[in-house]
Order: structure tokens, then C-alpha cells, then sequence
């Protein structure tokens, strides 16, 4: 029959279309359709005489097959040579009996497969085509290993160079010290490679490894692809049947106790923008535990995509790309670890507020919107994991090698949806653990050493997981002579010297600036010796103003005004009085140069000030230009004192004296530019705007 | 087992995208790496919109999820010399909400209906995804037709994610050994094209842009007849097209012409070379040549020359100069392939002891070895069955595969080259790669940085050895 539609069949089928759409209402959200069913693949499994269990999962979308295979031991303590094991794994795949290393790396490029052996396992895939080749080389690696001395020196001589470049990279480093910490240096999760534990590696070593520990009867092989089960079991009969079984040992390890409170790791990195910080302890969770999938959802909720770490740490503060966390099962022991890198101005308000989440889903409910939310998250995330074979398998394999129910996975949605907000209280507080956990922290020491000890006391460690004593304040060494008198008197003298900053009897200073969308006029007007107003003003009125007579200050906003004393006084309306750089003796402002630091790659001078009160500020001078770069100062807010960061750029001359045309200033997240509109000198400002009532 | 050395995953941090939330490390074992693809030609529908919104329908019910994607034909290369950054700070920007979806709302909606999404921007496009249980088609389709009509920006949404930005760019480039690169490479290779900026672009720039001028962004470039909306999966496709009428069809076209940089950067003449200091142990060679456009004729033989450089264990540049010479503990190629004419670029990280010297020698005596012996037909063959495995391989899954087919569409007009695109590399011949390699693969059209360490500043060549 011919596909025409009949001319009034079609006019109603536009018309009903239209219909349905014509009263689209952008402002609702789309409903969703009947919820899809979610179905498990199929698996098959057996075993060979040998004990390997092997699993397979039939998928002909693709013409390609995969083998992959798990040996499931207890984790091994190398003590002195720690790194055989891993290196007895990689050099597996260095030769057989029959093939060199160069032979096994061209058979198996030709075919284009990829082949992979490690201490725990080997894995091999390639187009359907080449199935048997693949299996073939895959089987020789495994059964026929050929260890030679000149293959191991290859590889002892790489781990070398992987462990000299192992500490430039923080995430490493972080790792290495909170296994140090967490297990000690004499459990299979603490120790690690070294220079001298990778020379006492032999060949001896790595053949008992292999002849041990490479055995069929604690392997599992999972078989994925274009393959069906009669030729699975054929295929690995033949490249698996003749491997030997044999008794492998089992070896205990104590759990390494948690702290009694929390401590801190600290890993200095002197040239670091940002802090990596871990905060870590071990979780008595077991895979397949009746907790795991209620600690899932926890651990979403808290720690995942969108969850309340990211919120909070990333799309409510700024601080950092990301904030996660995760709470991980172990055969032996499990691990809780929240993460994230902030620059290292905001390391100790980053920790702030990671420990307040931590406490919060200890000790509040979970709303039910969030623990919904949670739940169709990981319901979507279990959908879309399906769709690669390969899930089946591991499904499979971890519902043998951890004896779980025969349905757990088919019942595991099921189960996701009976979790309770009263599950996520329990489970939160038997494995989130704020007050006995470590922080990790690989960072600048210098700047973020002190700021860390409110969190718990400081150990300091080296890259390689030694403690060490604690880093000195300043890197970069002051030249001979140079001294915080003579750059501050270079200052002057680049910004137009002395004699002409001194003709400056008043300034009026007009600089605009956008907040939150808000165009800003901001005028600041000085008068000898030290009388300063600053007035902002939007949309033509005036806002806030700061008026100070040099004795008294007072601030007003939105019709309240309040006296400003004391150290806030001399934080705020002090610290900007006229030609501040000729009086600081004057008005009993102490100095002292305390070291160099880099700000955007300029060395600079700082330049610690002391005000009457005791308070201090910091400014940065160029070393090369002589320019002031930068203030920090201390800003009280109602959330607790945070760092001002002030920075000057863009020098213009007026009436013979250089001022920053651009200054920008931040304080957590906020950020905000002023470009200078006009500087007016000497207009003759009278005493009277400066009165203070 | 806990314990692991990490070596630098140089292609990892190379792929120049730059992107909203950070992909979350998995635990994973081998065995993931498997990929599974419809066999056969994959089938799709494809249609403009009356407003230029091209549109792209693959079906595949095997799995209930389906993939919601958008790309924009925009990237760093369309931005302003002093505002670099942008088309990646306005990805973040486009999270921030809608006219109905509140600050905030954006990834609450998706993660509620059993979603995930991310977005990514390169040089030339930016590119949206959501995958979602099935049944939330048109929930996606709300959503991204919401980000391209609706899009909402305040000032503090802007503050922030400047902070989020800077934490990205301390994150991916600042704090992570050799990548750097990633950003001088281009600011040498290019004097007068937008690639010799980086999508990450300037935090100058970025603090100094205004609201505005985000705004006017948003007018010029997010709009429908610069756009692609590619889905993929469970769906029926005159469904699918009913609701995307009525989601997009009434939002305008632009009548303003779309700003493409026309400006053609001039043939290298000079070798140019530079030192980076940085905090590492082991120095690092890193080689970048001019390349043609991607789908060039002389594109395709440049892919291969890159297997046969570095694809795989027996590789030239593996074999070697890690294995043989043990000059490297890594040592690799790779094409950083773009819209307009991009880089080859090659990199070999020392091994302890070596000199950096010596490394480049090693790794110039092997390109030049391409140049001047063909190479075996056996060697050809090994390469063609790489290409053909990558090819079946590529499309694993329902959202690779909505982006592949908006990728191709594109760049090369032609969506249907996710079937057969394999031709155009049967075309290549064992000469071809002689031939590409003799005309790109020269000392004058190259870019050569070498990375030493921090402690090595100011120290002559013989002691850096050391």
C-alpha cells in the first residue's frame, strides 16, 4: 500500500499537533512520561576444572570482545621492597617463553588489541576477528611469563624516575601522606615505593609473586561481546585449562586505629596557587555490606555531583572547581575522604565549611527534596551504566566474589527507593567521623600553616611522607641592605618624591565600579594631615559614608549612623590618610620588612605594618618598578574577619605624583574594580566636610 | 590496591577542553574501557528549523536513557584579543538559570529527573549535554531551549563563577607539573590567529568584562542558526520532532551576521624555541608542528603518522625511545586537530639521568627516519588496523555518539561521516605519510619548549644533567 495521507487525515494531524504544543507554558516544568523499564542484562557463568570462574555476557552491537580478568588475594606487606608486586605485574607483560617484548608488542599492535597485565589481574580486547590470536597472546602472558633481568631494569629504572617526579604532582603527594598517615608505613596501604625499595627488587622475588599468587582458582574472567556461551566455553577451556591451581595464602592485617581528634597532615609546597586538601579516615565498610547502598545515597547527598559540598564550596563561595566526597568499601578497610583544591587564600574558609557540612548531616535531617534528588540521581546514573556490557559482568563477578544475594542488583532500585531520611542520620553518623579524621593538606606552608591550627594540631611532613619540622615563613632572601625604610623610601621617590607628594594639601579622588549589576560612584576626598571621607554613592545617592576629622569617625548607611573606634578606626579611616607614606612614624605605625613574595610572577617586597591598636596590614612593593602592588588588610564581617586583598595597577601622573588608576579589591568571593574617573588636587577642600558629630 | 605511581597522563591533561564541573575520578578496572556500538551504519534524521536550529535524530531504544546535547558553533576563537576567556566563562554562566529556571535550579532539575549533564568549550565550539532516563526527553529539551532563549546572568552569578573559573585554571594548568604548556605552546605557535589563546583565557580579561558585555556574548553568538541539537537513544523520532517544534521553532533567528575569524596565520619560517622553568624533576621536550585544518586530505595521513609515532607499544617513538633507548619514561604524539589550521604536537618526558638534549635528538632522528625510509607494508597494514579499530570502536555510546554526529555536522557539513569517515582514511597511502611527514614534520614550522626544573634556572646545560 502506498504511504499517501489523506489531505483531511493530515490537516488534523497538524492540527492536533499544534493543539498539543500551542499552549506550551514556558513557565511549568515538562512532566515526565511513564517511567521506562530498567532491565538487567543477561549473564551466563562457569567454571573450569581448574577453579576459574568465568562470566559471560552476550552483546552483538559491536564486533568486538573483551576479556577481563580479577585475581582476588589479600593485599600483600612488601615491607623492604615494597613495589615487587606492582612491578611483578607490569613485567608479565615484558615476555613470554616463546615471545619477546618486542615480539608480544608488535603481534599484539598488529591486530590492534589492546593487552594489559597488572599484579591483580590482565585484561585483553580486540575486534571479533582477531579473537583467537588475542586470546591466544593474552593466555601466553598469563600462563607462560618469561621474567628476564635486563626487563626488570627497564622497569626499576622508570619507577625510579616515576618516584623522583612523583612529588610534583600534589595529588600525589596527597595521596602518598594520608596513606602514611591513616595505616602507617608497616601496612600494605601505607607503604610505598622508595628509591632503595625498588633496588632490593630481584627476579626471585617477582617469579615467588607470580608462582603464588597467579592462580585460576582465585581468579574471575568475565568474557563481554560479540560471543556466545558454547564458544566462551570452548575458547577459555582452551587458553585457560591447563593453568595450575594452587592453595594461595591469606594474611591478616590490623585496622590502624582513628585519631582520638583531629589532626592535620601538612605537606609544604612553596611554589603552590592552590591547597589540595583531603580530609580522611577509615570506615569499617565492607562490599556488598546492607549499608551500601544507604551509605551511597549518604554519600550523593553530601559528596556528589550537585551535592552540598560542591553547593556550598564551589557554586555558593567560589572557593574551588570542585568540592567531593566519597565513602569507599574495602575488603580490609574502607575510607571516607572529602576533597577539593582552593587557592590558597581561602584553605582555612574552605575547611570551615567543609567540616560544617560534616557536621550538619551528622546532626540535621536531610530534606526530603535533597534525598529525593539523590535518588533519582543514582537511579539515572545505574540506568546509564547499563548501557555498556560490560556492567552485567561486574554485576556478576561482584555478586560472586563478595557472596551477595543472587538478586541484589535486580532488587536494587527497589531498595534505593525504601531509603529513609532516618537511614542517612544513622549511616551518616556511624561513618562520617569530623572530629577523628586527618586533613591532608598539600600547599603553601608559609601562608596557610597558621590558618590551619584551629583544626587540629600540625604535623608536617615532606613529599616522601618523613616528618619534618615546619617550614620557615619567608623563601626568597631579602637582598644585602635592603631594608623596609629604604623601600619604602624608593616608593616615594617613583611615585613622584617627596617634595611633590608634600604639595598635596587636599585630593579628591572620583573612581566608578559595578557590584551586582550596581554602577557605583565612589569619591574619596583627603585633607591634611589626616581627615578622609569616602562616600558611595548609587544611582545618585549616596549610600554609605565614612567621615573621619583625624580624631573622630563615624560610618552611615541607609539613615543609621555609628561611631567607628578604636581599631576599626584605624583599619578603616587610619591607614588612608593623606601622603600615609610620609607619617607613618607620625602616627605610630610600625614597619618591618618580613620577606619577598611572588604576586603574579612580580617579586615583590612585604612590608608588615603594625597600627597603634595592634592590628596589622601588608603591602607588596615591586622589587624591579618600585610600585606598591598590593595591600592585605583584615575586614571585620558579620561572618568572622576575612582577608581584603587590594591590588594597584595602572600608575598615571597627576600634578607630578603617580597614582594607581586601577585598584581592585577582593574579599571572599566578592570582587570589585574601581577604575579611577579624575584625581583633583588641591581644590581647597574645606574642614567642615569633614566634621564628625 | 592503594598503591600507585602516577606518571603524567600527558594526552589527558592535553585535550583542550575546558569545562563546567570537573569529570569525578572513578575507581576503575580495565575491564571499563570496553565500548559497545550498534554494528552497522548508524541511522539518523536531520532537519534545519525556519530558524536555523539544526536538528539531529538518532534512535536507539537498547538502553532507557536518552542524550539531550547542544552545540554551539562557538569558542575561544571567536572572542575579543583582550577578552580571552569568555565563550568557557559563559558555559559556566549558562548554569546560573533561566527566566524560569532559578539560580541554582539548573543542575537540581536534571539530577531530579535521574539526569547528568556537563559542558565543555574548545577553540572552536561549546558543546551542552544532559543524558537523562528517557521518559525526561522533554524535560531536556525545556531546559536547553531555556539555556538558548532565557538565559539569566546577575552580577553575583558572574562573581562567582570568576572564582570558579580562576580555581579551574589554578587546578588544570597552575598546579599540575607540565601543564603549562597547554598555554605557551599556542601563545608561540600563533601571532596572528585566536588560537594563540587558550580557552581558559586571561583572568585579567575576565575580571575586567562587564555584565554587558556578557550580555551582548550571549545575543551574538547563542542562537538558533548557530546551533546544533543533536539527541541520541531511546526515543521516537516524530515524537521527538513535535517537541522540538515546540520547544525551539519560536525562538528568533539572528539576522546579525555571526563573527568567524577570517584571519589566516602566516606560514612559520623560523624554528622558534624556549625554555619554561617549572616545578618538576624530570625535563620535558614538548615539539608542536603546523597541521592542516582537520578533514583536510593531509589531516587523515597526519592521524596515522601519529599511530606509527606513538600508537601503541610498538610505536617508533615507544618502542625506541622508552623501551630500546630508555631515554623516556613517556614518550607519545598527537594531533591538536582544530576547525582552522591547528598543531601536531610530539613530547617526550625524560627519563632520570637523560639530558633533554639527548631526548630531542632521539625523537628527531625518529622523524626523520619517517621522512626519508618508507615505511614497510607491513608497518602500513599494523596502522590501518588501528585506524579501522578506533573507528568501529569510537561510537560506545548514545551521547559520544550525539556529539560525534553534531562534530561532524559541524566542521565538515556532513553528518553522515560517522559512517564513513573511514574512507577518506583508505585513501591514504604508505607515500601520504612519508610526504606529510617531509612537508610538516621541519625544524622551520615548529615550536620547541623544553621544561626543565625550577632548580635548573640559571644553570648551564652540562649541569642540568645531573
Amino acid at each position: 500500500m502506498k504511504k499517501t495521507l489523506n489531505p483531511v487525515f493530515l490537516l488534523l494531524f497538524l492540527l492536533l499537533a499544534a493543539n498539543s504544543y500551542a499552549q506550551l507554558d514556558r513557565s511549568k516544568i515538562p512532566p515526565a512520561g511513564p517511567a521506562p523499564v530498567i532491565q538487567l542484562g543477561k549473564y551466563e557463568s562457569f567454571t573450569l576444572k581448574n577453579g576459574l570462574k568465568v562470566f559471560v555476557v552476550e552483546n552483538h552491537k559491536l564486533p568486538r570482545v573483551a576479556f577481563s580478568m580479577v585475581l582476588d588475594y589479600d593485599p600483600i606487606l612488601e615491607k623492604a621492597a615494597a613495589g615487587y608486586v606492582s612491578i611483578a605485574g607490569q613485567l608479565m607483560r615484558t615476555g613470554t617463553k616463546t615471545r619477546t617484548k618486542d615480539q608480544l608488542d608488535e603481534e599484539i599492535d598488529f591486530i590492534a588489541a589492546s593487552l594489559s597485565t597488572s599484579a591483580t589481574g590482565a585484561y585483553g580486547s580486540s575486534l571479533k576477528k582477531h579473537q583467537d590470536k588475542l586470546l591466544s597472546l593474552l593466555s601466553d602472558v598469563v600462563l607462560n611469563p618469561n621474567f628476564t633481568q635486563s626487563e626488570l631494569d627497564k622497569l626499576k629504572k622508570q619507577t625510579k624516575s616515576g618516584i623522583a617526579s612523583r612529588k610534583d604532582d600534589p595529588e600525589s603527594v596527597a595521596e602518598l601522606v594520608s596513606n602514611v598517615v591513616l595505616y602507617g608505613k608497616n601496612h600494605p596501604y601505607g607503604e610505598y615505593e622508595t628509591e632503595a625499595s625498588i633496588d632490593k627488587i630481584n627476579l626471585a622475588r617477582i617469579k615467588a609473586f607470580y608462582t603464588t599468587y597467579y592462580k585460576p582458582n582465585i581468579a574471575y574472567l568475565a568474557v563481554v561481546g560479540d560471543i556466545t556461551l558454547a564458544e566462551a566455553k570452548t575458547a577459555v577451556e582452551k587458553y585457560f585449562g591447563k593453568w595450575q591451581p594452587g592453595s594461595v595464602p591469606k594474611a591478616p592485617y590490623p585496622v590502624p586505629a582513628s585519631p582520638v581528634k583531629t589532626q592535620v597532615a601538612l605537606v609544604d609546597r612553596p611554589d603552590a596557587v592552590q591547597t589540595v586538601l583531603d580530609i580522611k579516615h577509615t570506615i569499617n565498610l565492607k562490599p556488598g555490606s546492607p549499608d551500601a547502598i544507604k551509605v551511597r545515597v549518604t554519600n550523593d547527598l553530601l559528596g556528589g555531583q550537585g551535592g552540598r559540598l560542591f553547593t556550598n564550596l564551589r557554586e555558593k563561595h567560589g572557593y574551588t572547581y570542585g568540592a567531593y566526597s566519597s565513602l569507599s568499601a574495602d575488603k580490609l578497610i574502607g575510607e571516607f575522604t572529602a576533597s577539593a583544591s582552593a587557592r590558597t587564600a581561602v584553605t582555612d574558609s574552605a575547611l570551615v565549611e567543609f567540616f560544617n557540612e560534616l557536621r550538619k548531616i551528622r546532626e540535621e535531617k536531610v530534606s526530603p527534596e535533597e534525598l529525593k534528588r539523590s535518588k533519582s540521581g543514582i537511579m539515572g546514573s545505574f540506568a546509564r551504566s547499563l548501557e555498556s556490557p560490560q556492567t552485567i559482568a561486574s554485576f556478576a563477578i561482584n555478586t560472586a566474589r563478595y557472596k551477595l544475594p543472587a538478586d541484589y542488583y535486580r532488587n536494587y532500585l527497589r531498595k534505593l527507593d525504601s531509603v529513609t531520611i532516618e537511614d542517612v542520620g544513622v549511616i551518616a553518623k556511624k561513618y562520617i567521623h569530623p572530629d577523628h579524621a586527618t586533613i591532608i593538606a598539600v600547599g603553601k606552608g608559609a601562608e596557610i600553616g597558621d590558618k590551619l591550627q584551629q583544626f587540629g594540631p600540625i604535623t608536617y611532613y615532606d613529599a616522601e611522607g618523613n616528618k619534618v619540622t615546619a617550614p620557615s615563613a619567608t623563601k626568597a632572601v631579602i637582598p644585602a641592605g635592603v631594608t623596609a625604610e629604604t623601600v619604602l623610601d624608593n616608593y616615594v621617590k617613583v611615585i613622584g618624591g617627596k617634595a611633590n607628594l608634600e604639595k598635596i594639601q587636599d585630593l579628591t579622588m572620583t573612581m566608578s565600579a559595578t557590584i551586582q549589576g550596581t554602577p557605583l560612584t565612589i569619591v574619596q576626598q583627603k585633607k591634611a594631615p589626616n581627615k578622609v571621607l569616602m562616600s558611595i554613592n548609587a544611582q545618585g545617592m549616596e549610600v554609605q559614608k565614612t567621615v573621619s576629622n583625624g580624631a573622630k569617625a563615624t560610618m552611615s548607611a541607609m539613615g543609621q549612623t555609628q561611631q567607628i573606634e578604636g581599631k576599626q578606626m584605624e583599619a578603616t579611616t587610619l591607614i588612608e590618610a593623606l601622603n600615609l607614606e610620609l607619617v607613618y612614624d607620625k602616627l605610630g605605625i610600625r614597619k618591618q620588612l618580613t620577606g619577598m613574595e611572588k604576586i603574579n610572577g612580580k617579586e615583590t617586597y612585604k612590608i608588615e605594618f603594625t597600627l597603634p591598636g595592634g592590628d596589622k596590614f601588608y603591602d607588596y612593593y615591586d622589587a624591579t618598578t618600585g610600585f606598591r602592588l598590593r595591600r592585605v588588610s583584615t575586614l571585620e564581617t558579620p561572618q568572622g574577619s576575612i582577608n581584603r586583598t587590594t591590588d594597584y595597577d595602572n600608575y598615571k601622573e597627576v600634578n607630578g605624583v603617580k597614582f594607581p588608576f586601577t585598584v581592585s579589591q577582593s574579599a571572599g568571593p566578592q570582587q570589585i574594580k574601581m577604575d579611577v574617573q579624575s584625581i583633583e588636587i588641591n581644590k581647597g577642600l574645606k574642614d567642615e566636610i569633614f566634621e564628625v558629630k | 590496591m592503594k598503591k600507585k605511581l602516577v606518571f603524567f597522563l600527558i594526552t589527558g591533561c592535553l585535550l583542550q577542553q575546558v569545562a563546567f564541573g570537573q569529570t569525578v575520578a572513578v575507581r576503575s578496572s580495565p575491564a571499563e574501557k570496553t565500548a559497545s556500538v550498534a554494528a552497522g551504519p548508524i541511522k539518523f534524521t536531520e532537519y534545519d528549523l525556519p530558524n536555523g536550529l539544526h536538528v539531529i535524530l538518532h534512535q536507539d531504544n537498547t538502553t532507557p536513557i536518552v542524550a539531550v546535547t547542544v552545540m554551539y558553533h562557538v569558542g575561544s576563537k571567536n572572542e575579543k584579543p583582550n577578552r580571552t576567556g569568555f565563550a568557557h566563562f559563559f558555559e559556566h554562566l549558562l548554569f546560573e538559570g533561566s527566566e524560569y529556571i532559578k539560580r541554582g535550579d539548573f543542575d537540581k532539575l536534571n539530577k531530579g529527573a535521574g539526569g547528568t549533564n556537563n559542558a565543555n568549550t574548545t577553540q572552536d565550539r561549546t558543546f551542552y549535554y544532559q543524558i537523562f532516563p528517557s521518559n525526561q526527553l522533554e524535560l531536556g529539551l525545556w531546559m536547553e531551549s531555556e539555556r538558548l532563549l532565557h538565559a539569566k546572568i546577575d552580577q553575583k552569578g558572574v562573581d562567582t563563577q570568576r572564582e570558579v573559573v580562576k580555581e579551574e585554571k589554578r587546578q588544570r594548568y597552575d598546579n599540575q607539573p607540565y601543564s603549562s604548556f597547554v598555554l605557551e605552546m599556542p601563545k608561540r605557535a600563533f601571532t596572528v590567529h585566536p588560537y594563540r589563546w587558550t580557552p581558559i583565557g586571561s583572568m585579567d580579561d575576565l575580571n575586567a568584562a562587564t555584565l554587558d558585555e556578557f550580555m551582548q556574548f550571549y545575543k551574538d553568538f547563542y542562537v538558533p542558526n548557530n546551533a546544533i541539537l543533536s539527541i541520541a537513544g531511546d526515543i521516537d523520532v516524530e515524537k521527538t520532532k513535535q517537541l522540538v517544534s515546540a520547544y525551539f521553532a519560536d525562538i528568533p533567528k539572528s539576522t546579525k551576521e555571526i563573527y568567524r575569524p577570517t584571519v589566516v596565520e602566516p606560514a612559520q619560517t623560523k624554528e622558534i624555541r624556549d625554555v619554561i622553568y617549572d616545578n618538576i624533576t624530570l625535563p620535558a621536550i614538548f615539539q608542536a608542528y603546523h597541521t592542516p585544518a582537520e578533514g583536510t586530505e593531509d589531516y587523515y595521513a597526519i592521524q596515522m603518522l601519529t599511530d606509527l609515532l606513538a600508537g601503541g607499544e610498538s610505536s617508533r617513538f615507544s618502542k625506541e625511545i622508552v623501551d630500546k633507548q630508555q631515554k623516556a619514561v613517556n614518550a607519545g604524539a598527537f594531533p591538536f586537530s582544530l576547525e582552522d589550521p591547528g598543531l601536531f604536537l610530539a613530547y617526550g618526558i625524560s627519563n632520570m639521568g637523560v639530558a633533554p638534549e639527548e631526548l630531542e635528538a632521539s625523537m628527531d632522528a625518529e622523524v626523520k627516519k619517517v621522512q626519508e625510509v618508507l615505511i614497510s607494508e607491513k608497518e602500513f597494514q599494523k596502522l590501518k588496523n588501528q585506524t579501522e579499530n578506533s573507528f568501529v570502536s569510537k561510537n560506545s555510546t548514545v551521547s559520544g555518539i550525539a556529539e560525534s554526529l553534531a562534530n561532524y555536522k559541524m566542521y565538515f557539513g556532513d553528518a553522515n561521516l560517522i559512517n564513513t569517515e573511514l574512507e577518506r582514511y583508505n585513501k591514504v597511502t604508505r607515500e601520504d605519510i612519508q610526504r606529510v611527514a617531509q612537508k610538516y614534520l621541519t625544524k622551520e614550522n615548529r615550536v620547541v619548549l623544553y621544561y626543565l626544573p625550577k632548580s635548573a634556572q640559571g644553570k648551564t646545560a652540562e649541569e642540568t644533567k645531573k
